[in-house]
Order: structure tokens, then sequence, then C-alpha cells
């Protein structure tokens, strides 16, 4: 298992490169001068030569570009042209406040989606299932721009059981993660509900019915734990898309996550910072999904990842 | 294994969640909801919106702009004039900075010469170009010189002040140099928010706020809710959209005040391209673009039709000008007189990718369709944006100047040296008269000569049409009742929270335990 982990995790050197390599890429092709946009048109040619030369950026891009590659490689972002101070130091600071909000999106949609998968998978084509799916349809359908501000509107202004925006304890974790985790849920949600339908028609569901469980304790016993593997897939990439798709939310509640960051680094073209932003992005996408595979065998012993 | 992690990484984060945050600030600080993080809260490096605004608060100049855009005395008790290039500073006694330290002309040097310090990289240096020298006389008397007779010489002594040997890396990473403005700085936390207590040596009303928290909120229905509910005290300008403003004064605790502001919109016009040089291609866009319409329907009635860039509450402004009402008659005789028919001239509209620059383009287009010319949208975020102005890579583009005092600044957009990527003139516009004016403008020093002057060029500008001016951009401050004795000033400074009465509200820190 430990060969693994490390095999899967050296995996992950070739898909930095090629991320740090088109991020590289796209940030400088884009038009847009740091340097001019740091220091306005007001700025003397002298003070724009200066600040080029000190952040390098007066040296030809294959240059820059290889100049880069060795800091990654001994473990250095940079530092931000915006914000003066490393870049590693900035992403620290606020990469929790995204893992957070990530985290809670997550566990609301897990929550959320299981029950509502399982009683939409027990009872196909009933009261129960339309209800459920219907709820489930809503969920994707409204978006987190919407959906942020009602529950604001709801639960802070007329109910006043929580804060509107900011980071702080529980209580402010609790509307963004609803927000970021309802779509999820919904999809989540829907999928259970398919993966239970078809294995309730199995044999060995027949048998455990059989054998004198009830049609409830059979599907949590025995059928889920089988519908679950396609479920784990969608999940894993899903809590990728958290990460990412976190950065609407971020906005509407102010939540000083790394979302917001990287919007403030692309409009200031702060190029270190933007690589630093995507590239952490990435690189947790893909530790994910690796977290992912190994869900599976835990999930479904008969799946064993790496060589038999 | 698995498992294990997993259960790691949840008891982490519901730890973490679940953790005691201590709260951003006592409760009894005055809350205001700001839309961006400020840049830096040095006044030697800080030049967007609400770093300056927020660098008033902690640091004083010099001298500073009164509400007609003319400069008076801050640190200064008395300023002299004794020859056209020489000013005399004489400094307030017993003036002291935040951290104890007693104000000198020594800081005031330093503070200067920290700018015009080409390690620095300051972005202020280019507003220093005209000043030849500043030197201590004693230690409450400082000397500028000039270059030539400068009439806005006295913006070069607004620049906050800080104490001597304040570094540059410290200043950068979002800290603030001790100041001797009525708050000091405690708390920087970009894109969340800013602390600020009071200065210590700073004497202020015992039924003001003790000090006040900047929340950065991004998005502008949650500024309203937060108003409505009561956490925030405080918004103004762009923390305000027009849209909402109706359901903000219905609210019963809340308060909407309007007030004239400087903020200048205007549409630019591209002189590189031949077909924008001709005028009567100007004259009829600038009849076809029905503004009354935009400042009541897109602005709700937040904005005033300009006639110039400056204010008529500025000492310069001239309302003798020539005007351009909505006339699509007019605009369509002038294109067919300049030899173009319906639909056949097709230009190009760039605009920074916001909610209201897209409405702005869309209703423009839709005015220019009426009148046959066709007009291309493109729209850009902020570094794009600049890109394609300072390249002039545009036919028209519509963008803002904020805080306008002095008429200095048509010597920036419209002098024929002062094109891009160094200067502000943007359109590439050039005529020798206005070059004559606008040079003779700056260095004339009777206010008398200068005000005629200046008349001129308001004038010519409204006939040549190097800009299209659209509005002038109402401050509109929406409040809570608890505080009482705001004065909104035209450049949508925050100085009079120092000064205003402030109840704090029970709505705030429900939460923090």
């Amino acid at each position: 298992m430990t060969s693994l982990l490390l095999r899967r995790l050296a995996a992950l050197i070739p898909v930095a490169l090629g991320v740090a390599t088109l991020t590289f890429a796209m940030i400088h092709l884009v038009p847009g001068d740091p340097v001019v946009a740091m220091l306005g048109e007001n700025a003397q040619p002298a003070d724009i030569a200066g600040m080029r030369h000190e952040l390098g950026l007066d040296r030809p891009l294959w240059r820059q570009y290889l100049t880069f590659l060795a800091r990654l490689a001994s473990g250095d972002l940079g530092e931000s042209i915006s914000m003066h101070e490393p870049v590693a130091r900035v992403i620290t600071q606020r990469y929790p406040a995204t893992l957070e909000l990530a985290g809670a999106g997550l566990v609301v949609a897990i929550l959320v989606a299981f029950p509502l998968g399982i009683v939409a998978g027990a009872n196909p084509g009933g009261a129960a299932d339309l209800g459920a799916m219907g709820f489930a349809i809503l969920g994707i359908s409204v978006p987190h721009i919407c959906l942020g501000p009602l529950l604001m509107i709801v639960f802070s202004l007329i109910l006043g059981w929580l804060p509107l925006t900011g980071r702080g304890g529980l209580y402010h974790l609790i509307l963004p993660a609803v927000t970021l985790g309802t779509a999820i849920a919904a999809i989540v949600a829907r999928m259970l509900r398919q993966s239970l339908a078809q294995v309730i028609a199995a044999d060995y569901m027949r048998t455990a019915r059989g054998k004198g469980l009830s049609r409830m304790g059979a599907i949590v016993r025995h059928g889920l734990r089988n519908a679950l593997t396609p479920v784990i897939t969608l999940l894993g990439l899903e809590a990728g898309a958290l990460l990412t798709g976190s950065i609407v939310t971020e906005m509407i509640f102010a939540w000083p996550g790394l979302g917001r960051l990287l919007i403030s680094a692309i409009g200031n073209r702060d190029y270190p910072l933007v690589e630093g932003c995507v590239l952490t992005f990435s690189l947790s996408y893909v530790v994910i999904n690796m977290i992912t595979d190994f869900v599976y065998s835990a999930a479904d012993p008969r799946i064993r990842i790496g060589p038999q | 294994m698995a498992r294990g992690f997993f259960c790691c990484c949840a008891i982490a984060l519901a730890l973490n969640a679940c953790a005691k945050h201590a709260p951003l600030a006592p409760p009894t600080y005055l809350q205001v909801d700001i839309n961006v993080s400020p840049g830096t809260l040095d006044p030697r490096f800080a030049t967007d919106a609400i770093s300056e605004r927020i660098d008033e608060l902690i640091h004083d100049g010099m001298v500073r702009a009164g509400r007609d855009g003319e400069f008076a005395g801050n640190l200064a008790e008395a300023i002299e004039r004794p020859a056209p290039t020489r000013l005399i500073f004489h400094l307030r006694r017993g003036v002291r900075f935040s951290d104890g330290r007693g104000l000198t002309a020594r800081d005031v040097k330093y503070t200067y010469d920290s700018v015009l310090d080409p390690a620095s990289l300051s972005l202020k240096r280019a507003g220093l170009a005209e000043m030849a020298s500043l030197r201590a006389l004693d230690d409450y008397t400082i000397e500028m010189t000039t270059r030539r007779p400068f009439a806005p010489a006295l913006a070069m002594a607004t620049l906050g002040v800080v104490p001597a040997g304040s570094g540059f890396a410290q200043a950068r990473a979002g800290f603030a140099p001790a100041g001797t403005g009525a708050f000091r700085l405690t708390r920087f936390r970009p894109d969340e928010a800013i602390v600020l207590a009071r200065n210590p040596y700073h004497s202020y009303p015992r039924d003001a706020a003790p000090g006040l928290v900047l929340k950065v909120v991004p998005d502008a229905t949650v500024r309203a809710l937060e108003l409505v509910e009561g956490i925030c005290d405080f918004t103004e300008n762009d923390g305000v959209q027009p849209d909402l403003i109706p359901y903000l004064a219905s609210h019963r605790d809340l308060e909407v005040e309007e007030s004239p502001g400087t903020t200048f919109q205007y549409l630019i016009f591209n002189f590189r391209d031949p077909r924008l040089r001709d005028l009567r291609m100007r004259r009829a866009i600038a009849y076809a673009i029905d503004r009354d319409q935009f400042v009541t329907s897109m602005l709700r009635g937040t904005a005033r039709v300009a006639t110039g860039m400056l204010t008529p509450e500025n000492w310069a402004y001239e309302a003798n000008v020539a005007r351009y009402q909505y006339d699509p008659a007019a605009a369509k005789h002038l294109l067919e007189e300049a030899g173009y028919s319906a639909g056949d001239p097709r230009l190009s509209f760039v605009y920074k990718t916001t909610p209201e620059g897209r409405r702005l383009a869309e209703a423009l287009q839709a005015m220019l369709r009426k009148v046959g010319i066709r007009l291309e949208i493109r729209t850009n975020e902020w570094a794009t944006f600049y890109a394609d102005l300072t390249r002039g890579n545009f036919d028209l583009a519509s963008s803002q100047l904020v805080g306008i005092n002095d008429p200095h600044q048509y010597y920036l957009i419209y002098d024929s040296e002062e094109l891009p990527p160094q200067g502000m003139n943007r359109g590439a516009y050039s005529n020798p008269e206005m070059d004559q004016l606008v040079e003779a403008g700056d260095t004339e020093l009777d206010p008398a000569v200068r005000r005629k002057i200046y008349a001129r060029v308001q004038q010519l500008a409204a006939i040549d049409l190097p800009y299209l001016p659209l509005w002038w951009v109402d401050n509109v401050a929406v409040l809570n009742r608890r505080l009482r004795g705001f004065e909104p000033y035209p450049n949508g400074s925050l100085r009079s929270l120092a000064t205003a009465s402030y109840l704090p509200s029970p709505a705030r820190h429900r939460f923090d335990d």
C-alpha cells in the first residue's frame, strides 16, 4: 500500500509540470502588463523599467520560464507582485478557508444526497421518488448566485438564526456550505437513486429478504454498499469541483478563500500568485482523485488498485 | 488506512470549523462595508480610491482638499507663497503620531525623500515631478520649491506624512506606518477586513465611534442585506447599487444621502482612427446618445448629466459651453454629411467587465444603432481593458476619472505631449490651441486669470469633443440612523466618520461566541 501511495505521489510531478507550464503560458500570453497596471499611466519610464527589472520581466520569456521551473523545483513559488509577500505564505493563509468551505459543502452534499437517494431508489416511481427527484432537479437548477442570497434572507434576515457573511465559527459556515453543497447533493442523489434501483433487482437482495431482513434493512446492509461505487467516483470528481467552484460562493459570503485571491490576482496580472493558486487547485484535484481511488477499495473489497 | 485518513480529515475540518474565532473588532466599532480590498495603507504607495480614503483616516498631509476642490492647511497651520516657485509651510505644534512620536519637519522631509528615492518605485513619484526641492528650514517649517511657477503645487503637499525611518518592505506588505490622523491600523486582513482603532494622541468627540471596521463585502446585494440587518452601519458610492436604493430607502433604520460627486464618466474617442478624427462623426455620436435616459433609468437618478470634466461645485467650472441634447435626426444628418449610409460605420467599444459597464455598452449599442452606427462590444477585465486603452486598441471606450480637484487634470488628458503609455491622453487628441491653454493654466498663479483660461479650455473641449462627457456620479451614502453627523465630500472622503456620533449596533457580534 505504501509503495502504491508513493507511486501515485510521484505521478503528481508530471501533472504539476504540465499545469505549471500551461498556467505560465496562458497568464503571460493574455494582454495586460502587470507593471503598467500597477504603476499607472503617470509612471516615469525609469520606474517602469526599474519595476520590470526587479520582477525579472525584462528577460526573455523562455528564461523567465526556466527560472520559474527552477524555483518551483526548490519549492519556491516566488513573491506576489501585488501583495509583496511570498506566494506560499499567502496561499497557506487562504487555503484553509477554501478547504473548510469545500469540506463542509461535501458534508452537506452527502448528508442531503444519501437519504434522498436511498428513499427514491428504494421506491422507484413512487411518491417519495418523485418528491426526492423533484428536489434534486431544483437543487441542480438554482445557481449559487441566487441560492446564497435567498438563504441569507430567510435564515439571517427573517429568522435571525445565522450570520450573513464572513468566516468565524460553525455558524458562519452553515449558509455557504449549504449553498455550495446543494447542487452536488442533487447530482449525487440522482446517481445513488439510479444505482440503488438497479441493485434492488439483484438476486442477492432477494436472498437477503428471504433470510428475513426487512426491505430497508436489506438495502442498507447489502444494497447500499454495492450501489456506492459510481457514487464515490462522482463524489471524488465533485469534491475537486467544489474547491474551484467555491469562487462564486466565496464572493457572495465574503469568504476569504483562495478563489477570491485568484480572481484579484488575475485582475492585477500577479503572475506568481496566479500560478501558485492554479497549481494549488490542480494538485488538490489530483490528490482528491487519488484519495477517491483508495476509498473505492475500502467501500468494495473486490476492487483492488495497483498491480494484482 | 483510507478510512483512517478520511476520519482524520473530517475531525480536522470539524475542529477548525468549530474553533472559537476571536471577533475582528470590539462590538462598539462602527462597521463600514467596502466592495474591494485596499492595495496598501502606506500613503507613499497608495493610489487606488479605497486605499486613499482609508489612508486619509490614518495619515495627514500638510494640506488637504475641501468640498470646493480648493486646498487648505491640515498639518500646516499657515502657508505662504513668497515667490512664484517657492512655498513655505508652517507646521502645527504638539501633533503626535499614533506611536507617540512628535511630528517635526524632519518627518515631512523623510516622507518626501522616501517617495522620491528611485528604490521605492513609488507610484506617487510622478505626482511630484514638478517639485524641485523640499527642505526643513527648522523643526516646524518646510520649504517647497517648484521647477517653474506651478499653480496646482499645493496638490503635491497632500501626501500623507509618515514618521522618519518608516521602511519600505513592511509598508508594502499590508502594513500602515504610524500617522497623525484620527485612527491607527490594528488589523489588516486582505479581502476580509481592516480594523482601525483611535489614535491615542488625537482627540475625538465622546459620542463618536471608538474605532472602525472596514469589511470587504464584494457582492452589492449582500452589502444591502448587511445594512438592513444592522450589521453594517455605513456604505457609500461603489458600495451601493442604484437598483437597491429604493429598497434601502424604504427601511426605517436606514437613511440614504445623495450629494453631488466629482467622479466623471466619459466616452473617449480614438483620434488615431480617421473616421473619429472627423468632427461630424463625434458630434453625431454625441447627438445619438440620450444621456438623460441613462441617468433616469440605468442610474436611477444617482448622477447628473455632465457638460465637461469639472462639476458645477468646482471653482473653475464653466457653464457656458456647447451642449448636445439627444437628437437622432441631427445625428443621422451629420453622418450623411460625412458620407456614411445606415449601418456603414462599424465601431468597436471596449469596457471593463462590470454589471454597470455591460448595461452601458448595451444601451449605447442600441442608441447608436438607431442612427445607423453599428457598435461591436468587447468586454474585458481590468488589466486587458487598461492595456487596450494605453495601446490605443479601441474606437470608443468608457471609463471614469475619480477625485478631480484641480483643473490641472486637463493638461494630463488633453495635452498632445501626454500620450500613452506614459501619459493619459488616451485618445491621442491634438490641438495646438488646447496645448497652449492647458500649459498656460498650469503656470498662471493669478486665480482670476486661471479661471478664464480654464473657461476657454472647457468651451474648446465641448466643441472639439475629445471626450464626450456622460455624467457626474453622485455620492450616495447609505447609513444607519445610529450614525449621526456624517458629512459627505464630493470626492467620497470618509473623514467625517471620525467625528460623527455613533450608537453601537446590537445586531453585530451575535454569533461571535
